[in-house]
């Protein structure tokens, strides 16, 4: 009797035990495919560009000659194996920056569907019913699963078809291996954001410890990568178990042995955890009071100081650590840097100045600019999130004008942003000057601050967005960061459409400390980001407010 | 005084094709406590939002204390404070430091009142807010609000999650307020509060305001009921003008009467009636009366907030 009593199914099969499943797969599913096309997107411009740039056996080993041996590229790229070939490229090109982008997916989804999802109390209610805290966590997991397996398989298909190509080549087998190495740290940063899920209360804190272990992953690869003497460092690190994979250059499958721990311990402790732990909490414990500092908290611009101040400090902290690493190896990083299609646009303005040391660092700003831009559409998802989440009613019912709000909020991310730039330039200084790299502090507190227009352009889009159409701000933000870098990553293959490139926020930041500072495109940046913030700002003091 | 606090003047706000608010022509004096009564959905936080100029209405105009919503919104809240049916605070913060927040934000504050009013709402304000139950949350804006002693408190479902306890101390306070000269726009559809604190009330349905004034005046407007209890065997009522809703439970009878209660006597009389309980309706016979009918209102008012 009491069976049939039970919750009435609402398809044939689909108990409401599967709920979580499902809820978490949707999601999944949606992000997973989206970075899927830009994995497979970003593999195919970086073969095809290569193979249209590089025609015969002697460019190609030329090529090889000028990048298979520089340490300092192989700590950013990844070491160069059989980079005369296109496969090996292909991979050299591609792999670590994909590995990065797929792990940061990872962290950020994963802690968004579980930790997200439960902070917002929607777990409340499923869990109510039928479903234990154990089993609901094993299905959450589920779902992940179903977002890398999508994730995959798009970039597979992509990839294969690409490979299909006379021009690049690539069979089957090989590319199919290549797109499971692409995509392991993805996994392996879903189950580690399930984890940190459990030991956190918020998807803040969740993230955030899940970005400080990604963090330190980076650290050891890149440490290992240049050309230091400690190889064997990859093995600390889980990129580098997915660099250890050699795809398609030299395969080792057994290094999936460790990839494939890391996610069962990972994804079983979740589940285990997740049994031990009241809902809403966390097993760390979460200080739930605390003594009131409200020096910063005076006004509107004060508050989004507060706010944004452990953010900020994350992005410092990896933007500071990423400089002074760079600086570290620009000495030896620096030797002949002169071609392949993102270097060759860099060193085509290098002439005849600076060491090499500097050429080195002018290379590695670029994605100094890129971390920037990122802190910068950070900001903007976060103040709408103020408005979306009603938070802003509190402070708008009240004499505060919206002019003012917006205002202070944008003056503390410029002010934060400028400072992010000049820490950078400082940090890579530091670890320029105790190797004797030769490279004068006033060049590189220049080239840090020469990467914050970029990131104020997409600052001023993002206010833009905000203003004249509130639910689009997130994805409007950053997928303009993300195309951005899909030009920049394919800049070989777009190099003849000139207005194509220009679309890109990153296209006019110049090599610096290199070469001097482009001060006029920076402006050009610059006033673009504050026109479109001004237009934005007027919106949105017109509009009504807007919920989710 | 006799002067204004709120006027709105045809105020309308549509949401795509859905009309949320249609014509809203109000009047609310200074010192009255005036509830704005309706289902979910009827329109009443639209109201208030264009009140607060946080939404921009598509006809019509609105001011408090003379000031316009949507071009003096800042002066005009310098005199006002809002409290909503659901608090969005900022999960990191404490509650001291949000009621200081608040309170700087809002410039003018009562330190001691604030104090005074952390007791009697029992709130521990060391903790987060992310620590925080619902019914904590709620003390915190309405501590927030009612520290700056302002001259128009704007309330929108302002106990939802408050136990019986706290909701005796919000009508306290509610009560000091008005004894104090301030005026009050009180958002429910909690009618026994509304009941207890408001001079004069709007029911607004669908997007309309279909009634307003004081408790009496809106009981004269409507049906009273009438029981009757009979020796001998119901009289049928059917054909007895303004009678309505006839109910029969064994010799006992129900039923609701508009207008002059002289036809209905008459039939009762000859009946053989053996007792007789007449009563005013009360605001939720009032209410459902106003709502009972139209099922179709629903869809329209489903963007409306």
């Amino acid at each position: 009797m009491q069976a049939e009593l039970a919750l009435p199914r609402t398809q044939a099969g689909r108990g409401p035990g599967s709920v979580v499943a499902r809820r978490t797969a949707r999601r999944a599913v949606r992000s997973g495919a989206l970075w899927g096309y830009i994995f497979g997107a970003t593999v195919a411009s970086s073969a095809y560009g290569f193979a249209a740039a590089y025609k015969t056996p002697a460019q190609r080993a030329r090529v090889a000659a000028l990048f298979g041996s520089n340490s300092g590229l192989a700590a950013i790229n990844g070491p160069a194996r059989q980079i005369q070939t296109v496969a090996g490229y292909t991979v050299w090109k591609s792999f670590m920056f994909l590995a990065l982008a797929g792990a940061v997916w990872g962290l950020l989804t994963g802690t968004r569907l579980l930790r997200g999802e439960e902070d917002a109390g929607r777990w409340e209610l499923l869990l109510a019913g039928q479903t234990t805290r154990r089993r609901a966590a094993g299905q959450a997991l589920a779902g992940l699963g179903a977002g890398a397996a999508t994730l995959w398989a798009l970039t597979a298909v992509i990839t294969i078809a690409a490979g299909r190509l006379p021009k690049i080549g690539i069979t089957a087998g090989p590319a199919l291996f290549f797109t499971v190495a692409l995509v392991a740290p993805a996994v392996m940063f879903l189950a580690v954001g399930a984890f940190t899920s459990q030991l956190a209360a918020t998807r803040r804190q969740a993230a955030g410890y899940a970005g400080a272990a990604l963090g330190a992953c980076y650290a050891v690869r890149l440490v290992a990568d240049s050309g230091t003497g400690l190889q064997w460092l990859r093995w600390a690190s889980p990129l580098g178990w997915a660099e250890e994979l050699q795809p398609l250059t030299s395969p080792r499958p057994l290094a999936l042995l460790p990839v494939a721990g890391l996610v069962v311990a990972a994804g079983g402790l979740s589940v285990y955890l997740a049994g031990r732990r009241d809902i809403a909490a966390g097993i760390l414990p979460d200080r739930g009071s605390a003594a009131p500092r409200t020096r910063l908290l005076s006004g509107p611009a004060g508050l989004a100081a507060r706010l944004a101040r452990p953010a900020m400090a994350g992005w410092a902290a990896a933007i500071g650590t990423l400089g002074l690493l760079m600086g570290f190896i620009a000495k030896q990083g620096g030797t002949a840097l002169t071609s392949s299609s993102t270097v060759e646009r860099v060193v085509a303005r290098l002439g005849a100045h600076g060491s090499s040391a500097a050429a080195y660092l002018g290379f590695a700003f670029l994605t100094v600019a890129w971390l920037v831009a990122f802190a910068a559409a950070g900001q903007v998802s976060a103040a709408r999130a103020e408005e979306a989440e009603g938070r802003l009613d509190q402070l708008l019912v009240r004499p505060v004008p919206r002019w003012s709000w917006l205002g202070g909020r944008i003056a503390v991310t410029v002010v934060a942003l400028v400072a992010s730039g000049l820490f950078a330039g400082l940090c890579a200084w530091a670890g320029a000057a105790s190797q004797q790299a030769g490279v004068s502090l006033a060049s590189l507190l220049g080239a840090g601050l020469a990467v914050v227009p970029p990131a104020l352009c997409v600052l001023g889009i993002g206010v833009l967005t905000m203003g004249i159409w509130p639910r689009a701000t997130t994805p409007v933000t950053y997928g303009v960061l993300a195309w951005s870098l899909l030009i920049e990553l394919a800049g070989g293959f777009f190099s003849s459409s000139h207005w194509l490139l220009d679309t890109s926020v990153f296209h006019h930041v110049t090599a610096a400390p290199a070469v001097p500072p482009d001060w006029a495109s920076a402006a050009v940046l610059t006033a673009v980001g504050t026109v479109a913030a001004g237009l934005g700002g007027m919106a949105f003091a017109r509009r009504d407010l807007a919920g989710e | 005084m006799g002067s204004t606090a709120i006027h709105a003047a045809g105020l309308s706000k549509d949401y795509g094709g859905v009309h949320a608010l249609q014509d809203l022509d109000l009047t609310v004096a200074e010192g009255e406590v005036f509830g704005y009564l309706g289902p979910n959905g009827a329109g009443k936080t639209t109201t208030i939002r264009l009140l607060l100029g946080l939404a921009r209405p598509s006809r019509g105009r609105a001011e408090i204390f003379g000031l316009d919503c949507q071009r003096q919104t800042v002066q005009a809240h310098r005199r006002l404070a809002y409290v909503a049916g659901e608090a969005s605070l900022w999960p990191s913060l404490t509650g001291t430091e949000t009621l200081h927040l608040l309170g700087r934000v809002q410039g003018r504050v009562d330190a001691a009142y604030r104090d005074e009013l952390v007791g009697r709402f029992d709130l521990d304000p060391g903790k987060k807010v992310r620590a925080y139950s619902k019914g904590n949350r709620q003390k915190l804006i309405l501590i927030a609000a009612l520290m700056a002693r302002p001259a128009l408190l704007l309330l929108d479902e302002p106990t939802a999650g408050l136990d019986p306890l706290m909701e005796q101390t919000f009508r306290a306070c509610v009560q000091e307020a008005r004894d104090r000269g301030q005026t009050v726009f009180l958002s429910s559809h909690i009618l026994s509060e509304v009941e207890a604190l408001c001079d004069r009330m709007g029911i607004l349905r669908a997007g309309v305001l279909v009634e307003t004034g004081t408790l009496a005046q809106l009981r004269h407007l409507s049906a009273r009921t009438v029981e009757a209890t009979f020796d001998g065997s119901v009289p049928d009522l059917s054909r007895v003008p303004g009678v309505s809703s006839v109910e029969v439970t064994g010799r006992v009878l129900r039923c609701q009467v508009r207008g002059s209660v002289e036809p209905l006597l008459k039939v009762l009389a000859a009946a053989g009636v053996h007792e007789l309980l007449s009563r005013e309706p009360s605001l939720e016979e009032l209410f459902l009366a106003h709502y009972g009918a139209e099922p179709g209102a629903e869809s329209e008012r489903a963007r409306a907030g």
